[in-house]
């Protein structure tokens, strides 16, 4: 098998994924969120280098709702009955998927770097 | 602000704010409250960060509605409005005082100009023919140049698409 596996099964078409896409489902791998708490941890994780705009996070979230990525639901320890976000079966492996790839690809860079510094 | 947010959340398709309307308030609200302590200038620029936000978006949920666009938002992620964070830069706002400060002394110019002339009493006679003919290769010397930048756009766009032009920075490891 090659180093850096580009086959379908590995490689889809959504990947890879943009980085504020990666943190969104990041955000939600751990426990479900809802949209201010995604926006405040996107921007925690990035140590405030990304920054969404309200309108591009429900555009995201409206696009990973759409391909099952995630899911909507109310949450129930709230008086106001907020909406949250959580990763679905398929966000999940294909979350797995980008970070595999992602590991693979800086194992090959290491190696490659260290090819070169001999 | 508020009142404002809720104008553009107008902007989307109806689908849309039905689903999004109101959580998307919720957070708005809720930044809001968050930075209500800051300086000025950093609210001031969470609000165009948001207001460039919600114009993208609802621009973005158009076409795709209307184009039935389904990969469009990755793009869209990556390339447009999910930078991090919106910048305006300093140099654009220079610039942009330049601009203004050059238009208002133009228009000043001209009406000391306009009042040491003698009245105009001429009638104003209408465009010569021959004039008329050069504005058909004016549209389309305009045209041809539109053109030309969409095809060299489309290219760019296809090369950065598909990564080739990345194939410069690694032919030099295989020789």
């Amino acid at each position: 098998m090659a180093l850096y596996d580009m086959s379908p099964q590995v490689i889809n078409d959504k990947l890879p994924l943009t980085e504020p896409v990666l943190l969104i489902l990041l955000s939600l791998a751990s426990e479900p969120q809802h949209g201010y708490a995604i926006l405040k941890d996107i921007e925690r994780m990035s140590n405030g280098r990304v920054v969404l705009s309200t309108g591009t996070l429900y555009g995201a979230l409206r696009r990973l709702l759409e391909d099952d990525w995630i899911e909507r639901f109310e949450e129930e320890d709230t008086s106001r009955g907020k909406q949250a976000y959580r990763l679905t079966p398929q966000g999940r492996r294909n979350l797995q998927l980008e970070i595999d790839r992602m590991k693979q690809i800086t194992r090959l860079a290491s190696l490659r770097v260290a090819l070169k510094e001999r | 602000m508020l009142r404002v947010y809720r104008k553009l959340l107008r902007l989307y398709p109806t689908e849309y704010r039905e689903l999004f309307g109101e959580e998307m308030i919720a957070v708005l609200l809720q930044e809001r409250d968050e930075n209500a302590n800051r300086k000025l200038a950093a609210r001031a620029r969470l609000a165009l960060r948001e207001i460039a936000g919600l114009v993208g978006g609802a621009l973005h949920e158009h076409v795709r509605v209307r184009f039935e666009f389904r990969d469009v938002l990755f793009l869209y992620d990556g390339r447009f409005t999910m930078r991090n964070g919106f910048r305006f830069p300093k140099a654009t706002a220079v610039l942009m005082t330049i601009i203004l400060a050059g238009v208002i002394v133009a228009i000043r110019k001209g009406e000391v100009i306009a009042t040491t002339l003698p009245p105009f009493s001429q009638p104003v006679t209408p465009v010569h023919p021959a004039h008329s003919y050069l504005l058909p290769g004016v549209i389309a010397g305009i045209l041809f140049f539109y053109a030309v930048g969409l095809a060299g756009w489309a290219i760019v766009f296809a090369l950065r698409r598909s990564g080739v032009h990345r194939l410069a920075d690694v032919s030099g490891e295989q020789h």
